[in-house]
């Protein structure tokens, strides 16, 4: 389980602004409650992330 | 050129336009398609495509007076014309059903007389009466025809015209005297026959009254109304509006009569819905359209084996010998237009298009496309017309990047790649304490990046024989690709500033892509390749070198990992080739890059220089394609860049010699024994691809040696405090982290900021470390764990959009 090391809290997930190409959209992902940082796992970032840049990108 | 004149750039393109053949078809038929239909045996098909645009299809397969002979490709093989008219009349023989359709169109209200049942007025009325127009045709004799009823084939063409007008309605008036007051002089609103002045003769005619439009076409001799004076060829009309003339009376044979009849029906189309006549008719192009068709194979025309006509396997083997005369070269030459399979015509247009495009709410269809070219000028080479699609696409590009509306991320490795080249590894001087030189060696990026010593012998060579001067900088292909044309224009000033306090040297290229690029951007640079000077004085690998390796202060590399910094250190990068690596003798394939198209001195100079080191040289079956690298399409479009390295790296069994560090780079990470023509010169020992920090690590050290070397300066870069990090890591990871185009440097500085700041993730069951690192383009991602004062890499990735910490 992840942890914010600089505020020693568990992550949890919550909605996150996004944005590429102009355009701006939300998704879920795990974050620190307290300072707000963000996890963006490999699967994620090679997955999904990357389909939606190459969606964005072809637009 | 610009892109706002996108028609122009494509205008001459030959794809999907007619065939000579159908060029030189007076119906306009397109022969192409009946040709393929036939060769199928699709004769239903075929008969129907012939029958749109002949009219009459046992008339015109029959007297067809085959223009297209005149203009047939096949004739480019020596072979006989393909016999288009036989297999017409193939297509009549075995067309199941002959029957016209039957048009579901509403009647219209227009009324148009046809005066003469000859062929030309017949397709006329037809024509019109397929629209659903009421046609009147009157004819003085008992039947149609005029002048075929003559003919000895008349009873075939007399029910082919049954045959044609028994799914239309038209009503005939035969035996119709013209003059004669009963049946034509229809009275008109006040009572009295209409009368048509001729402005010749002045002589009054009658003409047929209650009709939008006339058509007169009463043959040969016929009776023309004193009209023929004022006929207009072109537009068909004379000085009577709403009179149009056709067929032999206008001197036109039976098939221009078909011809000029199915335009009059047009022309009077138009007349009847808009009141007015046309003030143009565009019939077809200036001239025919040719491609090359010298390598193919010869086939000899059919003859019918017995009559006159072809049996259905006769015609159809005849079809088979029609090249479909459509040209394909450029989708056939290059993997990127062949995987998007968009005409250069279409692709002008969405460049064009994509320029106009206003985000984000307009759609941009030509995006992927455009950052997949390698833009290595093959599809211009292979084009009759030398349209170049990679220049428009470039252009499409610039244009983007102008716009704002461009993804950035498809070029930012490459462009972060020239930050280093003309930042901290840019260096420039003039030999021996001069302040001007006749020669300056332009290494280029990647030469010294990639194998330092390429750069520092090739260096001595000029030195000692042209008294030569360094400037190691970036030509500004990165830029010039990615369509970032300040940042070209900046790098040029640059460049143009340093020939000039240089005393307007001669560059010296060792790469086909920087010469390519100094064409582009600086081209009153005076250019040279290293090989031809090489080749020219006969370099001989056991006089050159000396001096690297000492001024490293330690000798020879016994390793053999020449240029690669393998072991990290500066002794590993350079070795002279007296170390005993083994000579060139052997065979090998050539691998000429896109960049030295057309640079015969170079392709030549390289191969003088293979054969002189004992290196038998094999030629590939094709030159001067692009290795993958090309353009920097990497990024943009991954999956096509192994598609086309993987082909290139098959072409040719034997060992590559390359002479662009790029291809070099391409096929050593392939796994393609592959070797640089200046290993061979100077008799280097392979070695392997760097890893994208060493190649950064290795043109610093060149710039490093050649400051020590030729002005005893010793230049050290700032030291950067993630530098001395070290990571623990697989190869296997190592080259996967490489792979996904991440230096090792970035995972340093992400671990760096993450550890000095203590703004990462803990993973405490694993002890796993996460932290992200934004640059201005590219979020990187490391997982590691801290392992006692170095780091184990768990994995690194990246992404390109952004994200917020707001909102908590």
């Amino acid at each position: 389980m992840w942890k914010c090391n600089a505020c020693n809290e568990p992550l949890v997930v919550m909605k996150t602004q996004f944005s590429y190409m102009d355009r701006s959209f939300t998704h879920e992902v795990e974050r620190c409650p307290k300072c707000g940082k963000v996890n963006i796992p490999l699967e994620l970032a090679e997955g999904r992330m990357a389909e939606v840049e190459e969606q964005l990108e072809d637009k | 050129m610009e892109l706002e004149n996108f028609t122009v750039l494509t205008e001459k393109c030959h794809k999907g336009k007619p065939a000579s053949c159908t060029w030189a078809c007076p119906f306009n038929l397109d022969v192409r398609a009946l040709v393929e239909k036939a060769e199928k045996g699709k004769w239903q098909a075929a008969y129907k495509a012939y029958r749109t645009a002949v009219m009459f299809p046992a008339i015109v397969s029959a007297l067809c007076s085959e223009k297209c002979k005149e203009h047939c490709q096949r004739a480019q093989t020596g072979d006989g014309a393909i016999d288009v008219r036989r297999i017409e009349e193939a297509c009549v023989a075995n067309a199941k059903n002959r029957k016209p359709d039957a048009y579901a169109l509403p009647p219209k209200n227009e009324k148009i007389a046809i005066i003469g049942a000859g062929i030309a007025g017949l397709s006329c009325a037809l024509s019109l009466a397929q629209k659903k127009y009421e046609v009147t045709v009157f004819e003085k004799e008992s039947g149609w025809g005029g002048a075929l009823r003559g003919h000895e084939s008349f009873e075939s063409f007399d029910e082919d015209i049954a045959l044609q007008f028994s799914a239309v309605e038209a009503r005939f008036e035969f035996g119709a005297e013209l003059g004669t007051p009963s049946e034509l002089r229809i009275p008109n609103g006040s009572g009295t026959p209409s009368e048509l002045h001729s402005p010749s003769e002045h002589r009054s005619l009658s003409l047929p009254q209650g009709f939008d439009a006339i058509y007169i076409a009463t043959g040969e001799n016929g009776e023309d109304f004193g009209l023929l004076e004022t006929f207009d060829e072109n537009l068909l009309t004379t000085a009577h509006p709403g009179v149009f003339l056709g067929g032999a009376l206008t001197g036109a044979n039976a098939m221009q009569g078909i011809v000029q009849g199915i335009k009059a029906s047009k022309i009077i189309e138009a007349y009847v819905q808009t009141g007015k006549p046309l003030e143009e008719f565009t019939e077809k192009e200036a001239s025919p359209r040719y491609l090359q068709h010298k390598d193919a194979e010869h086939a000899t025309p059919i003859v019918p084996a017995s009559g006159d006509r072809y049996t259905e396997e006769e015609a159809k083997a005849e079809a088979a010998r029609c090249f479909k005369c459509d040209c394909n070269e450029c989708m056939e030459a290059c993997e990127m237009l062949g995987t998007f399979r968009k005409t250069p015509e279409k692709i002008a247009i969405e460049a064009y298009t994509d320029l106009k495009a206003t985000p984000p709410y307009s759609t941009h269809t030509l995006t992927r496309q455009a950052y997949s070219c390698n833009m290595c000028g093959r599809c211009k080479a292979v084009c009759p017309e030398g349209i170049d699609i990679g220049e428009i696409l470039r252009m499409s590009r610039e244009a983007r990047l102008e716009s704002g509306a461009y993804p950035e991320a498809m070029h930012d490795f490459w462009l972060r790649e020239m930050d280093i080249s003309t930042g901290e590894a840019s260096f420039y001087t003039a030999p021996n304490s001069k302040a001007d030189c006749r020669y300056v060696f332009f290494p280029g990026c990647k030469l010294g990046a990639s194998n330092p010593a390429h750069v520092l012998l090739s260096y001595d060579f000029l030195l000692e024989k042209y008294d030569a001067g360094i400037f190691a900088h970036c030509c500004g292909a990165p830029a010039y690709w990615a369509g970032d044309k300040e940042r070209a224009e900046r790098n040029t000033a640059v460049i143009i500033e340093t020939w000039k306090a240089l005393g307007e040297p001669i560059f010296v290229f060792a790469c086909a892509a920087c010469m390519n690029a100094f064409e582009a951007l600086q081209p009153e640079i005076s250019r040279i390749s290293l090989y031809e000077l090489m080749a020219a004085d006969g370099i001989d690998a056991s006089e050159t070198g000396a001096g690297w390796t000492d001024a490293s202060g330690t000798g020879a590399d016994e390793t053999g990992a020449s240029g690669t910094g393998a072991d990290g250190t500066d002794e590993s990068r350079i070795s002279s080739g007296r170390t005993g690596a083994e000579p060139a003798e052997g065979e090998y394939n050539v691998f000429a890059p896109c960049n030295s198209r057309g640079n015969d001195e170079m392709e030549t100079a390289v191969r003088r220089l293979a054969a002189r080191a004992g290196a038998r040289v094999v030629e590939l079956p094709e030159k001067n394609l692009c290795c993958g690298s090309g353009g920097h399409m990497r990024a943009a479009n991954p999956g096509l860049y192994d598609k086309i390295t993987g082909k290139r790296a098959a072409m040719g069994d034997l060992p590559y010699i390359a002479y662009c560090a790029n291809c070099k780079e391409v096929f050593g990470a392939r796994g393609k024994e592959c070797t640089h023509i200046l290993d061979i010169v100077f008799n280097l020992p392979q070695s392997r691809v760097p890893a994208i920090h060493e190649k950064r690590e290795n043109a610093i050290y060149v710039k490093r040696e050649l400051m020590k070397k030729i002005q005893g300066a010793d230049y050290a870069p700032d030291q950067r405090e993630w530098e001395s990090i070290e990571i623990i890591a697989s190869e296997d990871l190592l080259a996967e982290i490489d792979r996904k185009l991440i230096s090792l440097d970035d995972v340093k500085e992400a671990i760096w900021l993450a550890e000095t700041t203590g703004d990462k993730l803990v993973d405490e069951e694993s002890g796993a470390c996460r932290c992200s690192m934004e640059k201005p383009v590219i979020t990187y991602w490391v997982s590691y764990k801290v392992a006692g004062g170095a780091y184990e890499l768990i994995d690194a990735y990246y992404h390109r959009m952004k994200f917020s910490r707001e909102g908590v």
